[in-house]
């Protein structure tokens, strides 16, 4: 016996709209479906009628979360198409915003996978040193969300000595808190056992759903934009590619926790090298009939944006693609012949930003929705074929 | 495993196929095949050189012919495979069997070009409401949007 259960498009378990189908027998998701476009906005469209210099707010607009990402994705694409090069103090700057912000994304993913799981003092101590971070960025930029930081040619804010020691001592604080939570993470008895096992995607399925970001660097495989296709200053720039072998939600935080600390590293490098001069080149307002491809690893995962331009001042095609649309096909597979009470953790795991994946898209898998009426007998049989194929939390190793 | 030897390899072996090769930037590769030759290169670019990653299919309306440019990845370089279709018969087939992570992006193409993608495996609409009306797909260039009249249920008075 089959039974669909909806689960949105509005749910106290998602933050976002989106509508999620389980096909369940007793307690095991079967089949899962996936309905986007409650949040759709043709983004797309709209860039077509608009000028480089308004995309560029517009682009920003496509998340509340990794804002500054998609706003790089795109200057650093315009900037190509311009053909002119930002001083290398608006650079540094530029992806110093964009290490800070992939710390506030990650501290904000732990908390909130502390409360999936049921750890609510976990999610109340992240989000209150995430706050240390969020009160950098607003030194640094003015805004807290919406930093409008980038410029095509550079960045529009400077950084004085005062606010470099500001950061430099802030970052101490979150590095300290930062060893606490990885040894809290990865060795707390009960949100260990939560996590791990559970979602299980393993290097293979990683490969052939194209999945991105910390949650295919879980599954064992070492692709991070930064190194594979290094953007801007990650060429000098040295950290290291964090990755775990445990392919479950506990590996997904394990890397997380790690990518922590390389964010650290990153920042306290950017802040002691920074280079003194300009922080902007004047920008010319049309860019010639070309193409580019410009790819950056967001906080959850490669961000893609194809730019085309035709001669004038507006874009001919922008077209986005963004982190939580490349993870949905391994999602579905993830929660596969899972447990219905590990929707959400599943779901979170993959730190799902439904307006970010919202310019476009919605997925299924294959469902053999059949319905038959049967004996008692068989009904039991079947039961007892079923009880012998189901799933089972995996045997999953102490991660220390 | 640098751009000159993904070149080299691709004039090698999809010979005349790959009508144009092009290396505008650094880790930066485009190839123009035609659309019947679109599965083999496909194959060949994940099963012979490890292009298991793909990024997106962006879609291009050109006004006579859409563009559809299928981005590829690996750990050392980014492979633009781009290919076109007439706009008046816009069948595409679909590389879901060698790449099933593709499925979100083209139930993208059908919804937002009009693409018919031949053999996909589940090919419901996806992005648009249930109740968009048929024939519209908004990232052509000849749609324009209209906001429907306001109307204020009981009439204004």
């Amino acid at each position: 016996m089959k039974f669909q259960i909806p689960i949105g498009p509005q749910h106290p378990a998602l933050k976002e709209p989106i509508s999620l189908r389980m096909t369940v027998e007793g307690e095991i998701i079967r089949d899962a479906d996936l309905r986007l476009g409650y949040n759709h906005r043709g983004l797309e469209k709209l860039a077509e009628q608009k000028t480089w210099i308004q995309n560029i707010y517009l682009t920003e607009r496509i998340c509340g979360i990794c804002s500054h990402s998609h706003t790089t994705c795109y200057v650093q694409g315009v900037e190509k198409l311009m053909e002119i090069e930002p001083p290398k103090r608006g650079q540094y700057i530029r992806y110093l915003v964009s290490e800070l912000e992939r710390i506030h994304s990650h501290l904000l993913w732990l908390g909130v996978a502390g409360h999936e799981a049921g750890f609510d003092s976990f999610f109340m101590y992240t989000w209150r040193d995430r706050e240390i971070v969020m009160d950098i960025l607003e030194i640094i930029s003015g805004n807290r969300v919406h930093y409008g930081i980038n410029t095509i040619g550079g960045v529009r804010r400077d950084l004085d000595e005062q606010q470099v020691k500001h950061i430099l001592d802030s970052l101490a604080i979150l590095r300290q808190r930062s060893e606490y939570y990885q040894h809290l993470g990865t060795n707390e008895p009960s949100f260990v056992a939560r996590l791990a096992g559970v979602g299980y995607l393993s290097r293979e399925d990683a490969i052939a759903l194209c999945a991105v970001g910390p949650t295919v660097r879980a599954s064992g495989v070492p692709m991070d934009v930064r190194k594979d296709d290094p953007y801007g200053i990650y060429d000098e720039v040295p950290f290291e590619v964090c990755t775990a072998e445990t392919c479950d939600v506990l590996g997904r935080t394990v890397v997380r926790i790690k990518e922590l600390f390389q964010c650290y590293n990153i920042i306290e490098y950017l802040l002691k090298n920074l280079p003194t001069g300009p922080v902007a080149v004047r920008a010319p307002r049309r860019a010639k009939p070309n193409e580019v491809v410009s790819r950056y690893e967001a906080p959850r995962g490669e961000n893609i944006h194809y730019i085309k331009s035709n001669g004038t001042d507006k874009p001919e095609r922008l077209k986005v693609r963004a982190p939580t649309l490349g993870n949905y096909a391994a999602t579905i597979k993830m929660l596969k012949n899972g447990f219905i009470a590990d929707v959400p953790l599943i779901f979170a795991a993959i730190d799902p930003c439904i307006c970010c994946a919202e310019r476009a898209v919605a997925l299924v898998d294959a469902r053999s929705g059949q319905e038959k009426i049967i004996s008692m007998n068989a009904l039991k049989q079947l039961s007892r074929q079923v009880a012998a194929g189901n799933a089972r939390k995996r045997e999953a190793e102490w991660p220390l | 495993m640098n751009d000159q030897i993904v070149i080299d390899k691709a004039k090698a072996s999809l010979g005349d196929k790959a009508l144009e090769i092009t290396n505008p930037a650094p880790r930066r590769i485009f190839i123009r095949v035609k659309v019947d030759d679109l599965l083999a290169a496909v194959g060949w670019l994940r099963n012979e050189m490890g292009f298991t990653h793909l990024a997106t299919i962006s879609g291009v309306d050109l006004g006579q012919a859409f563009e559809l440019i299928y981005h590829f990845a690996n750990n050392f370089t980014c492979v633009n495979l781009r290919t076109e279709i007439p706009r008046d018969n816009p069948l595409l087939p679909s590389i879901c069997e060698i790449i099933p992570g593709a499925i979100l992006y083209e139930r993208e193409l059908q919804d937002m070009f009009g693409i018919v993608v031949q053999n996909i495996p589940d090919g419901r609409p996806l992005v648009l409401p249930d109740d968009w009306p048929a024939g519209n797909y908004p990232l052509r260039k000849d749609w324009k949007y209209e906001r429907p009249p306001e109307v204020i249920p009981g009439g204004k008075k």
